[in-house]
């Protein structure tokens, strides 16, 4: 198999392809920019400004190899690179590494590194930084990047400055989809092999990256500001002078700064103002399927298996039944997302499988199952109360769920608690009924989906397998599938462990959601669904 | 004097500690630890039994408590992994932002408060007293981020003639007289804010006192004397009716840090109070115990500094 042939080599190609292919078709006066968003009357790119992006946390450091914080991230990537990049729907396509080549077993990925990248501090970018990050590094301390390779990897060779391959032990097949900037950041050797402490050390405040930007100044809970890297390896790229993140934690004040145009581009707003926002001609909204730190995100309802109650099949279909999870997208999300079917993201397209039981809204189907379980009303009228615990920003699935459950007699006990409280109950105390957790897919089954559903992540590990859901069957098919060279087979291993899984329904898949950003009308080439959004972005003013 | 100042800041020394104590179990007990706010999530049950081993999270409650309160005795209040800097810095880093806008609201509440307390009390119970303490009662009874949105959407988004966030503009960077400028827009609407919350009690206070001196004795002499009503009240009347003011302000200092959380997450201002609630989230020890510890010396100064106003205005009352 050999990627190197199929995919465009760098940035400017994929803007220039599209734009020839349009143009010999006689393509009407639309066209697509570098990152694919819709670029009307063919407009040239401009250089210079300044970009102002409102973010909800501060980042806190701004090294994104030693964590998978979004808050690290939404900055931080912007400084650096992966060997690839993931677009909308997560199809990798060249970064640090202009090509790549898999053995047919999908054992060995060999990468060819762009020739003459320099770190901002003017050193030259070669394999042994790859090496060196990914060994000291990412294996150790970024998150996801650990539990997904750290035992899978065999050894990663650099035969040439240019050219790094890695071994895995058995094949695994999502290895492409865990290179982005955000899942593994490549770090420079030249400055953190004599760190003694990679998660302590001051240079994780002053970053030193490949990325379009390089670093200028950081304020603590004000603002990060970055300026263009002239030497970007990207030729053309990026347009903008400078790019300013400012800590804006309220997402209606985030909102009116936009509104007033004292920031440019801003992501996480409120569900109800999107129908508003969308209408205003000087804002445009963008709604991916990702965005800094996660993507493609189904919100579930988890039971909890270890209790008697919630180990009974019946009851869990009646609370499938008894809950209108169009209501919940509609009155909730206002109709942006979708009813979920199960376990995997309908965008997923290669592993999705809609070939499941379903489980309509059927109050009187629900009120019989709980019946036969053995949970009669009482006199009441109620068959028995259970928790459910939610962020503070999931209130409203817990209204709407709290309504149609005490339709069927079942009082639903809400319980808002902010995140450390709410990872310490549900995964180390193990004290509840029922939650909602926002579960993001990522950009692979084996990434984001599996750690809800293996056996081996049963425990205190934050938003592991909240159920406790055991069924080797399914451990089986995720290994498999994970270890499967061929795309079309793990679309079939898949399509089995997402019927399986809703057969069984540990937990309750309600929406898929959308992320949700909003950007000046005058500011083109955005990449919202990208932890580098504005690598491509100019100011058309 | 300078006895009576150095035993109140001895006094200081155990409520200090207690404090500390305090704000170590307030943290440890609440449910939760810092490990997501500091690795990320999606690691498995070996990541996060490597990270809680890094950050010592693994080890017992009662050396986890030693080693903080060895540290705090040596004057050391930790280092903010999250931040990556010693707690100190970052929280004398946000101080400058959040005085910039507690000393001109502290100050303008006081000149407004007064102001309308006088009003009030000379003619009690009449419209123009009943109009001042109908509204600056609202103003106190209005939650702070409700009142702060309504700032915005009127005064920076249908009017722009305010800035909707920030301390300065980043597109506009600017330094010197430009720049004190710009922080000054900036701060009118949150200074507003906090100043129409703190406003009340002021107000309220300096009323009933005032009403309280006037009706003495000794008031009603110079007015028999013939003195002019404006000397009565300002030289005879307001001073003494000061005491109790005084000791609302005072009082207002630790209240006013609170209510900057809110106004500072609202308008986006870089201050302390966003510094501690991003701490309190995310379980950040080192931090949440030095604004503490902080926001306790600012209130023992503070009521220190109205004890010695007390003096100041009233001559009857000498410390020794």
């Amino acid at each position: 198999m050999n990627h190197a042939a199929t995919r465009r080599s760098h940035l400017p190609q994929r803007v220039l392809l599209p734009l020839v292919a349009l143009a010999l078709l006689g393509a009407p006066a639309l066209a697509q920019d570098a990152l694919g968003n819709e670029n009307p009357g063919h407009e040239a790119p401009k250089r210079g400004g300044t970009l102002v992006i409102g973010i909800g946390q501060n980042p806190g450091h701004l090294n994104p190899a030693i964590s998978t914080g979004s808050e690290v991230h939404a900055v931080a990537d912007s400084l650096f690179n992966g060997l690839v990049g993931l677009d909308d729907q997560a199809n990798p396509y060249p970064d640090l590494a202009r090509a790549w080549e898999v053995s047919d077993d999908a054992r060995r990925y060999t990468f060819h590194l762009h020739a003459g990248v320099r770190w901002h501090d003017g050193e030259p970018f070669t394999s042994a930084d790859v090496a060196f990050t990914f060994q000291q590094v990412l294996l150790r301390y970024h998150a996801r990047t650990r539990t997904g390779l750290a035992g899978r990897l065999e050894r990663i060779e650099t035969p040439d400055d240019l050219t790094v391959t890695f071994v895995f032990r058995e094949p695994y097949a999502p290895f492409l989809q865990q290179l982005n900037v955000t899942e593994a950041p490549i770090l420079p050797r030249h400055v953190y092999a004599s760190v003694a402490d990679v998660q302590n050390a001051p240079e994780n405040l002053a970053p030193v990256g490949t990325g379009p930007y390089r670093f200028v100044e950081y304020v603590v809970d004000d603002r990060v500001v970055l300026a263009r890297n002239d030497d970007y390896f990207k030729p053309g790229l990026p347009y903008l002078d400078r790019l300013v993140f400012r800590v804006i934690p309220d997402a209606n004040t985030r909102l009116l700064a936009l509104e007033r145009g004292e920031v440019d581009f801003i992501g996480g707003l409120p569900a109800g103002e999107l129908d508003r926002v969308d209408a205003l001609p000087e804002v445009t909204v963008f709604t991916p399927n990702s965005g800094s730190g996660g993507g493609f995100c189904v919100m579930t309802m988890s039971f909890n298996l270890e209790r008697e109650r919630f180990a009974d099949p019946r009851v869990r279909q009646a609370f499938a039944h008894a809950i209108d999870r169009q209501q919940v997208l509609d009155q909730v999300l206002f109709g942006r997302g979708r009813v979920a079917s199960g376990p995997i993201h309908s965008q997923l397209a290669f592993a999705y499988s809609d070939d499941v039981r379903a489980y309509p809204f059927d109050p009187a189907l629900a009120e019989s199952l709980l019946d036969e379980a053995g949970h009669p009303r009482g006199a009441d009228g109620t068959r028995f109360a259970a928790t459910f615990l939610h962020f503070p920003a999931f209130a409203k699935y817990g209204e709407v769920l709290r309504q149609n459950l005490a339709q069927v007699g079942v009082q639903l006990e809400l319980v808002a608690l902010d995140r450390a409280a709410f990872i310490s109950r549900v995964f180390e105390q193990r004290d509840f009924d029922t939650n909602v957790i926002s579960y993001c897919n990522n950009s692979d089954p084996a990434i984001g989906v599996a750690r809800v559903y293996v056996s081996s992540n049963i425990g205190n590990i934050p938003f592991s397998n909240a159920a406790a859901y055991v069924n080797p069957e399914v451990d089986r098919l995720f290994a498999e599938a994970a270890s499967q060279a061929d795309v079309a087979e793990r679309g079939r291993l898949y399509a089995e462990v997402q019927r399986l899984l809703v057969d069984e329904l540990p937990v309750l898949w309600l929406v898929e959601t959308q992320f949700s950003a909003a950007g000046r009308a005058e500011v083109r080439g955005l990449a919202p669904w990208s932890g580098s959004p504005a690598e491509a972005a100019w100011i058309a003013r | 004097m300078l006895a009576f100042v150095a035993r109140r800041l001895a006094q200081a020394v155990p409520l200090l500690l207690a404090v500390a104590v305090l704000t170590f179990l307030l943290i440890e007990l609440a449910p939760g630890d810092p490990i997501v706010a500091l690795a990320g999530e999606d690691g498995d049950a070996a990541y996060y039994a490597m990270m809680r081993e890094r950050f010592g999270l693994d080890r017992p409650l009662g050396e986890r408590f030693a080693a903080y309160m060895g540290r705090v005795l040596r004057g050391d209040l930790g280092f903010s992994y999250r931040l990556q800097q010693p707690a100190v810095t970052a929280v004398l880093g946000r101080l400058p932002a959040t005085l910039l806008l507690i000393g001109p609201a502290l100050l303008l509440s006081t000149a407004i408060g007064l102001a309308l307390g006088v009003l009030a009390a000379r003619r009690p119970h009449s419209l123009g007293d009943t109009a001042v303490s109908t509204v600056s009662l609202l103003g106190h009874a209005v939650p702070v981020f409700w009142l702060a949105q309504l700032l915005l959407l009127v005064f920076a988004v249908r009017l722009e003639a305010f800035p909707v966030q920030g301390m300065r503009d980043v597109r506009l960077d600017a330094q010197g007289w430009a720049g004190a400028l710009d922080v000054a827009r900036h701060m009118v609407l949150p200074v507003t804010a906090l100043t129409v919350q703190f406003l009340a009690p002021i107000a309220r206070v300096a009323r009933a006192s005032l009403i309280d001196v006037l009706g003495q004795d000794y008031v009603r002499t110079a007015v028999a004397k013939g003195l002019h009503g404006r000397v009565v009240l300002g030289k005879h009347a307001l001073r003494n009716a000061l005491l109790p003011v005084v000791t609302v302000i005072g009082a207002q200092v630790g209240f006013m840090f609170s209510g900057a959380v809110l106004t500072e997450t609202v308008f986006a201002w870089p201050g302390l109070g966003r510094l501690l609630l991003s701490a309190m989230l995310a379980r950040d020890q080192a931090i949440v115990s030095s604004m503490f510890l902080l926001l306790t010396v600012a209130v023992v100064l503070s009521t220190l500094l109205v004890d010695l106003l007390y003096a100041a205005l009233d001559p009857r009352i000498r410390y020794g």
